[in-house]
């Protein structure tokens, strides 16, 4: 559905997205994970017809980004990173406006259809200005779906709503996915892993890692990390103690315990709870320490492949 | 062209739903008004009521209507990010100006038609030039398109309403007022000239005395397409930037 080979944008002298490829299969949710100013947006921007790339190809539902522009631009739905709105027209206005613009004829059943998925049905005489933040979120995918597109590409669809909003989104980005190719971009890394089949991580313009999420965690964590916290023991000690442990590689004092950094690919959790109970010191805590996105970038970028 | 439809479609109905476009109405029927009942009453014992007093009227109270009417256009989908959106429906960039373009055009054309009511009053008191009104009303028909052009163009190049009234403004002041500076040159073909570049040099001499002249109808007809080809360049750029 989506065919990227060494898409390029560079905005002046700045190289905003730096040769990247990939592809997405019908009905595949991938998501494009990247911290801000990594080019997701102008990535997703190219793809749907918004800028010409500088160089590369690109082909959506089977047309190229650039010499059948409107083609692609029908077969897309798209919801950018600030949900766009008229705020004097009302939701049923609103969403049937973009299905006549993207060429949907007798569009009326297919738009009250969307108002019910989205679950808008209430509000579909108010006018926008009056509707919440959540609201206009689900206004927005409901724009980006009303005319059945084979694609649909969301920037960062879960950025500034509450927590319960965001598990709605994310469900229904899920339910899209059965139907539809969906290309969804985040900087949060458990969303990535929850919504889609497939991730592609950007940095800096270029993809630096990409695989299903599960096998993604495993590559960028190659070298897990606990946190232990040690009584009954002095600071000194318990830094002798742990670093007897197989399979520690270093441990740096942290607050009142330590961070262990282990060696890759073993859990140790066991072997470190048996060596501090039978040393006669009690274990506090241990927990593994969660990377942030900052983290792995740092890991990935900084480590030579 | 369906694009072209929809956006204009649109275009009216935001007109219609908004209150500023019903003032702007009232205010137009109101002064028009006012302006119509004085030439009826002055001219009632000196000379025959003009039928063109409206449409003069109007080319000077266009430079500051015409704005209002076109500044939310393009600046507020830039500033709502309605303009990305627009940019990737399967319409060209433009279908959009035009059908922007022609919703106002079509608006400011039902506040024309409006004022209609006054010829109906000559035509039922007096034995009105009927020539002489159709073509001042066609000459004011064509000016408020320019106009409104000249509105669109500046509302595509800022994301603020009000600036783009301000600009807008400004720059049909100077074409409307550009003639003065023809006064003051002593080189009488210069001044020929510069007044063919005016909004007015096309106006008063001809349409307002019942002369429809096709250089005229050329100046506004290529004032539009001159703007709004600028315009749709404009809102093109858009695909470029950062």
């Amino acid at each position: 559905m989506i065919e990227v080979s060494n898409l390029t944008k560079v905005f002046g002298t700045h190289l905003a997205v730096d040769s990247i490829s990939f592809e997405a299969r019908p009905g595949e949710v991938v998501g494009i994970l990247g911290p801000n100013g990594a080019g997701k947006t102008t990535t997703m921007r190219m793809l749907t017809g918004f800028m010409p790339p500088t160089s590369g190809e690109a082909k959506v539902a089977g047309f190229d980004i650039f010499r059948d522009s409107l083609e692609v631009r029908r077969h897309v739905g798209y919801l950018p990173e600030t949900v766009p709105v008229y705020p004097d027209m009302t939701v049923y206005g609103y969403i049937k406006f973009w299905a006549e613009l993207r060429g949907m004829r007798r569009a009326r059943r297919r738009v009250e259809e969307v108002i019910e998925q989205v679950g808008l049905q209430d509000r579909r005489r108010s006018l926008i200005r009056n509707l919440s933040k959540g609201m206009r979120q689900r206004l927005g995918l409901a724009q980006a779906i009303v005319h059945n597109p084979d694609v649909i590409i969301l920037d960062e669809p879960t950025i500034g709503i509450d927590p319960q909003q965001v598990i709605e989104v994310r469900e229904s980005v899920r339910a899209l996915g059965e139907n539809h190719t969906v290309l969804f971009s985040t900087h949060i890394l458990s969303e990535a892993e929850q919504v889609c089949d497939r991730v592609l991580i950007i940095h800096q313009g270029r993809i630096v890692a990409e695989g299903a999420p599960a096998n993604l965690r495993s590559k960028l964590q190659p070298h897990p990390r606990l946190y232990v916290v040690i009584g009954g023991t002095t600071p000194e000690n318990a830094l002798q103690l742990l670093r007897q442990i197989d399979g520690v590689e270093s441990v740096i004092p942290q607050g009142e315990g330590f961070i262990l950094q282990t060696q890759t690919g073993q859990d140790i959790r066991a072997a470190v709870s048996a060596h501090v109970t039978h040393s006669g010191c009690q274990l506090l805590e241990l927990r593994p320490v969660a990377m942030t996105l900052e983290d792995i970038f740092l890991d990935i970028v900084g480590r030579p492949h | 062209m369906r694009g072209t439809w929809i956006i204009f479609r649109r275009e009216i109905g935001q007109y219609l739903v908004s209150p500023v476009a019903y003032l702007i109405a009232a205010a137009f029927l109101f002064l028009t008004g006012f302006l119509f009942n004085n030439d009826l009453v002055t001219s009632v014992t000196v000379r025959a009521a003009s039928p063109a007093v409206v449409p003069a009227f109007l080319s000077f109270a266009l430079v500051f209507f015409a704005p209002v009417l076109t500044m939310r256009m393009l600046a507020e989908e830039r500033r709502e990010g309605t303009l990305e959106l627009l940019l990737t429906a399967p319409v060209r960039d433009s279908d959009i100006v035009v059908g922007k373009f022609l919703g106002a055009w079509f608006y400011y054309s039902l506040l024309l038609a409006l004022t209609l009511v006054y010829q109906v009053i000559l035509v039922a008191i007096t034995q009105p030039d009927l020539g002489h009104a159709i073509s001042a009303y066609i000459g004011i028909w064509l000016y408020g398109g320019a106009t409104l052009a000249v509105g669109l163009f500046f509302s595509a190049i800022t994301e603020n309403q009000i600036v783009a009234a301000f600009l807008s403004t400004a720059a049909l002041l100077v074409l409307y007022l550009g003639g003065l500076a023809g006064q003051i040159v002593a080189n009488v073909e210069l001044a020929r000239v510069i007044n063919q570049l005016t909004l007015q040099g096309h106006f008063v001499s001809s349409f307002a005395y019942g002369l429809v002249r096709a250089e005229d109808v050329a100046y506004y007809a290529g004032l539009i397409v001159i703007m709004l080809h600028i315009t749709m360049r404009v809102v093109e750029s858009h695909r470029w930037r950062a």
